[in-house]
């Protein structure tokens, strides 16, 4: 285990200084580029969206008298991480004058269909959730649906 | 302000932020965190695996030359490569979530834990920075929005080398950790720090359940423009498939800003080989025995479509000037913005049976941001080798 350890350890840093000697060799300037982008997406994510995910939660903590369903937050997970990776699409940040084939969609219309299939999804199995609790909690075997 | 007192304000200071032990969910735990990790290195080593492929199917003379069968390999691995970061992207963010409390864990007394400590956090500031700049780069390189200074090609493949050498690092310096976690039940409380007292309103196989469908979905709603079947269903794919020939374009005839050179009549296609030059206005070449293929224009981006190309095969037209096989081609296109406006076509795709000088696309012809009058189309290339509004084929010695 200790041997096999070392080994990988050993073998991640030299990819690893590979890879450092690549970046180094494209030159001064797009390594500040890079640099800048290296560190910003981690400063972006530890110094903003942690902090704002943590801000939600609490506010959303204290709001709800009762601890929130399963489903709500599995969907607000998928909506919120979703929307998140196709919002440079949705906001057309790409877009370009002369080319009708790029961001060719309505993305407004694309964004409140998928959240409102996930709304749905989300009240259907909430009530469906509660439904099955409350006949557990009543019949004579608990647990079955 | 005396030097005791800024030692006293900057003590409370760091007391005023959270500490690894204020966070009580038991979500953010080990057994959260590689089991997530596991489906996000999976994706990793995917993710890697293509893009090396990516990176040889560029370079004009890489390491094993790039073959040209089957037709839609290049197709396949990027697709791959986009959907696997993709998916990727949530499962990040999760992870990250689960971890988040270390990085506020304050630092060990003895000089020797700090040192360990030291070189673990840097591995892990390498593999985050590295991964998070990958995962943003691809993503906006694949809805065509590119806002940095950096070169995209080159910095994307040398930062994967400093992820992939990082992620095993951790790996490695985990693995005890991951066998015991993995080995437990996911409730159990292995690894648990003792402050993980609070109850969250769902269980962590749920998170763990909940992170897998994010990325899935993530993957149904951007895929379109590389799995057909999910044209409809991809909401935030950064293209339907159309365009003009329906055939999506990346840069067109005005971006590459030679509208009025491929449409003048003084246009020319110069070939050469050694001492030997013809010459072909776009007439003659209709005049030479035209050949029509079904291939894929498969893009870094990863979207791909098939179409329908007919032109003159390119081999057909190199034996009118007497060039032997097994020999590079330069093909330089009329686009005075923009890059890969000369490119080097290997000789395997030169000889290969199925690689055009593509005249007309789906039966009508070449539409202008296709490359009128003229381009290329060769089996298993990526699309930004597959030249438009060629000029020039010269024949390398």
């Amino acid at each position: 285990m200790t041997a096999l350890r070392g080994f990988l350890i050993a073998l991640g840093v030299g990819i690893a200084v590979w890879g450092v000697h690549v970046l180094l060799g494209l030159g001064r300037h797009n390594l500040i580029a890079a640099l800048t982008w290296l560190v910003g997406g981690v400063v972006l994510h530890d110094g903003v969206l942690a902090p704002i995910t943590i801000a939600v939660f609490f506010v959303i903590s204290r709001v709800a008298r009762r601890p929130l369903p399963v489903p709500v937050i599995v969907g607000g997970l998928v909506l919120s991480t979703v929307t998140l990776l196709a919002s440079p699409t949705i906001l057309r940040l790409g877009l370009i004058k002369d080319n009708d084939s790029l961001l060719d969609r309505n993305y407004t219309v694309g964004w409140l269909v998928f959240a409102g299939l996930t709304l749905l999804i989300v009240t259907a199995a909430t009530l469906r959730g509660r439904r099955s609790t409350k006949e557990g909690h009543d019949g004579a075997h608990p647990g079955r649906r | 302000m005396g030097l005791t007192e800024l030692r006293e304000r900057t003590e409370a200071l760091i007391a005023t932020v959270p500490d690894e032990d204020d966070f009580t969910s038991r979500l953010r735990s080990p057994a959260v965190a590689a089991r997530v990790g596991v489906w996000l290195g999976l994706c990793f080593g995917v993710c890697f695996i293509t893009g090396l492929i990516s990176h040889e199917a560029y370079v004009t003379h890489p390491f094993i030359a790039f073959p040209t069968r089957p037709v839609n390999l290049y197709r396949v691995t990027q697709g791959l490569h986009v959907i696997s970061g993709t998916a990727a992207i949530p499962l990040l963010l999760v992870k990250l979530w689960a971890v988040f409390p270390k990085l506020l864990a304050r630092p060990p007394k003895s000089v020797r834990h700090l040192l360990v400590e030291a070189l673990e956090r840097t591995s892990i500031a390498a593999l985050v920075a590295a991964s998070i700049f990958q995962l943003a780069s691809g993503l906006f390189n694949a809805a065509q929005w590119y806002p940095w200074h950096f070169h995209f090609r080159a910095t994307h493949y040398s930062v994967a080398w400093i992820a992939i050498g990082s992620l095993i690092v951790h790996i490695a310096v985990k693995l005890p950790l991951i066998r015991d976690v993995l080995g437990a039940d996911i409730e159990s409380g292995v690894h648990d720090r003792a402050s993980m007292t609070g109850t969250p309103p769902i269980s962590r196989r749920a998170l763990v359940r909940g992170a897998l469908t994010a990325s899935s979905v993530a993957v149904l709603t951007q895929a379109g423009s590389t799995i057909p079947l999910l044209r409809k269903v991809s909401v935030f794919s950064p293209r339907s498939g159309n365009g003009p020939g329906h055939l999506p374009v990346n840069r067109t005839a005005h971006g590459a800003g030679c509208v009025a050179a491929a449409l003048s009549t003084d246009y020319r296609l110069t070939l050469t080989y050694g001492t030997k030059q013809m010459v072909f206005t776009r007439a003659e070449l209709e005049q030479l025995r035209q050949r029509t293929h079904d291939l894929p224009i498969a893009c870094v981006e990863g979207w791909s479509k098939n179409a329908t190309w007919t032109g003159v095969r390119l081999r057909d037209l190199l034996d009118q000037v007497g060039a032997p096989r097994g020999k590079d081609v330069k093909a330089t296109s009329l686009q005075t913005r923009g890059a890969f406006g000369t490119t080097t076509l290997p000789s395997q795709f030169v000889d290969d049976p199925l690689t055009l000088l593509a005249l007309g696309l789906n039966g009508e012809t070449l539409p202008l941001d296709h490359g009128y009058p003229a381009r290329l189309i060769a089996p298993d290339r990526p699309g930004v080798l597959q030249t438009k509004w060629i000029t020039q084929l010269e024949v390398l010695a």
